[in-house]
């Protein structure tokens, strides 16, 4: 059967070819990760907002006192927050432990975090364009990127960072382990941890709820899916992943293919790897 | 609204211990640990013009606690009456009060891991009784009450009788236990156990001058840098990608 060239530079389409590629979605992410995606979301909207009202003294807190006392009222007492702080956090770990004793090979494997945290040479010209790009200072292209952009990469590499050191700082203060020093720099390190995700997280949600170029990977976090265009335009090297393992499936079921003419096209069928990545 | 204090006359008290026993009874303290107890300051003069005073120490409820602001969570707060509270429930044992306090008032229960102190036994007051230290006191050296009550024993004692606190010239957080007796006796208890300066633990110390400012400066930057993005993309009027 007839299999086409891929092409190794994003190559400009026609109107007919885009409008296709538009129609056939191809999957992203695995209902896994969406259900955790989700689910740490609403975790960390809780945490957050509880746990900005929890540093109440003048010496460490950062949210202002007004905000401190609406939160102090909707819980009724200080204790009340603290306790839904913690047992939020306990579930939230219990959760983690539960998709890391089941999913490390997968999301965690060599190939997984090279191909979606480390950075290569167009990431880090990707990054330097974007920024460019986002300040309005240059329409230069982008470099192709892989399954994530480097942005998302560098999110990941920070959130899988800070989330053990939060979980682990937050248990210590939870429990009050290891005596008082431990403590106290518990209490330091887990502020300083969340701080660092929360800069992180205001870029992610700008690019995943404000950002008009990033909409279809807002909705591949609802459905799972992507359209083929976006994957072309936005993700140009994992898009010849998912090409190249199209074409060796097509090969592979040539004698079943009933019409060789609709296989030649890849989008019909959705590449089985599934991304880890919470970026 | 009530200002409570505790005077303890060091002229009466016989350094018996009592107070110690009643309040470790009354509150589970561990062998060990105390909220109160009773000090003696080492013998000073040359025979036979020896002099020593007893020291009954406690958490003195100060009108300026250190360490209420060196609490991250809210645990230790000051009541409208004066009382310097912990709320047990909200203490995560992170010590930065024990460091603060200059009296070393606190201790972290090894049991619990949280802190505890003396709190002029607050349960015991909304019942109506008085301290257990106060009833307990075999000489009746302990008086405890309302200092804006000009009937009080306290009122009295304080602004009659001139019982000190123990203050020095630099540390001054305004202590509401008070000593009576001789200038000399109180002078001694402050040379042997004077207030310290209140201390933030280092990590504390990181935190609220360098990583705070830091932390609220990365976020800020990045805020603004997203909200001049937003405009730009408000004002180029970008296409959707679909389009």
């Amino acid at each position: 059967m007839r299999t086409d060239a891929i092409p190794v530079h994003p190559l400009p389409l026609t109107a007919e070819q885009a409008e296709s590629m538009l129609q056939r979605q191809v999957k992203k992410h695995h209902i896994a990760i969406i259900l955790l995606h989700w689910f740490n979301a609403i975790v960390w909207f809780f945490e957050l907002l509880t746990g900005l009202a929890l540093i109440s003294s003048p010496l460490f807190r950062v949210a202002p006192r007004w905000y401190i006392s609406i939160v102090d009222g909707v819980f009724g007492t200080r204790a009340n927050m603290l306790q839904f702080h913690v047992a939020l956090g306990l579930l939230w770990i219990g959760v983690y432990l539960v998709y890391a004793i089941f999913g490390f090979r997968t999301y965690l494997s060599k190939e997984v975090l090279r191909n979606e945290i480390a950075l290569d040479l167009d990431d880090y010209r990707w990054l330097v364009v974007r920024t460019r790009r986002i300040l309005g200072l240059t329409r230069e292209a982008l470099p192709p990127q892989g399954i994530y952009n480097a942005g998302q990469k560098l999110f990941a590499f920070m959130v899988y960072a800070m989330i053990p050191l939060v979980m682990v700082t937050g248990v210590v203060m939870a429990f009050r382990l290891f005596g008082t020093q431990v403590v106290g720099w518990a209490v330091v390190l887990h502020f300083c941890a969340v701080g660092a995700v929360v800069c992180g997280l205001l870029v992610h949600v700008y690019m995943g709820a404000v950002f008009p170029e990033e909409k279809p990977a807002f909705f591949s976090m609802i459905t799972g899916t992507v359209n083929e265009l976006y994957a072309y335009r936005h993700h140009f090297k994992w898009w010849t992943v998912i090409k190249a393992e199209e074409q060796a499936w097509n090969q592979q079921h040539a004698d079943e293919a009933v019409a060789p003419a609709e296989t030649a096209r890849p989008g019909s069928s959705s590449a089985d790897r599934e991304p880890g990545c919470p970026g | 609204m009530a200002r409570y204090a505790m005077v303890t006359d060091l002229r009466k008290c016989v350094a018996c211990q009592a107070c110690t026993v009643a309040c470790n009874a009354e509150w589970d303290v561990p062998a060990g640990y105390a909220r109160t107890r009773v000090r003696t300051t080492p013998i000073t003069g040359t025979f036979p013009h020896l002099a020593s005073s007893i020291y009954v120490a406690q958490c003195n409820q100060c009108d300026r606690p250190p360490c209420v602001e060196a609490c991250p969570s809210g645990a230790t707060s000051q009541h409208d009456n004066g009382i310097v509270g912990v709320d047990k429930s909200l203490c995560i044992g992170c010590g930065f009060c024990l460091e603060a306090c200059p009296y070393d008032a606190r201790y972290i229960n090894p049991a619990t891991k949280k802190v505890d102190k003396c709190d002029f036994c607050v349960s015991r007051l909304e019942r109506g009784a008085e301290p257990a230290c106060v009833i307990t006191c075999t000489a009746h050296a302990k008086y405890f009450g309302d200092l804006e009550d000009r009937q009080s024993d306290v009122f009295k004692m304080v602004y009659a009788h001139g019982a000190r606190r123990l203050e020095t010239s630099t540390i001054r957080v305004g202590p509401n236990v008070y000593y009576a007796g001789e200038h000399a006796s109180t002078d001694l208890v402050l040379a042997a156990f004077p207030p310290r300066p209140p201390r933030l633990l280092a990590a504390g110390q990181a935190w609220s001058r360098v990583l705070r400012p830091l932390v609220l400066a990365a976020a800020g930057a990045t805020f603004l840098g997203q909200a001049v993005a937003f405009f730009n993309q408000l004002r180029n009027g970008e296409k959707d990608f679909e389009d």
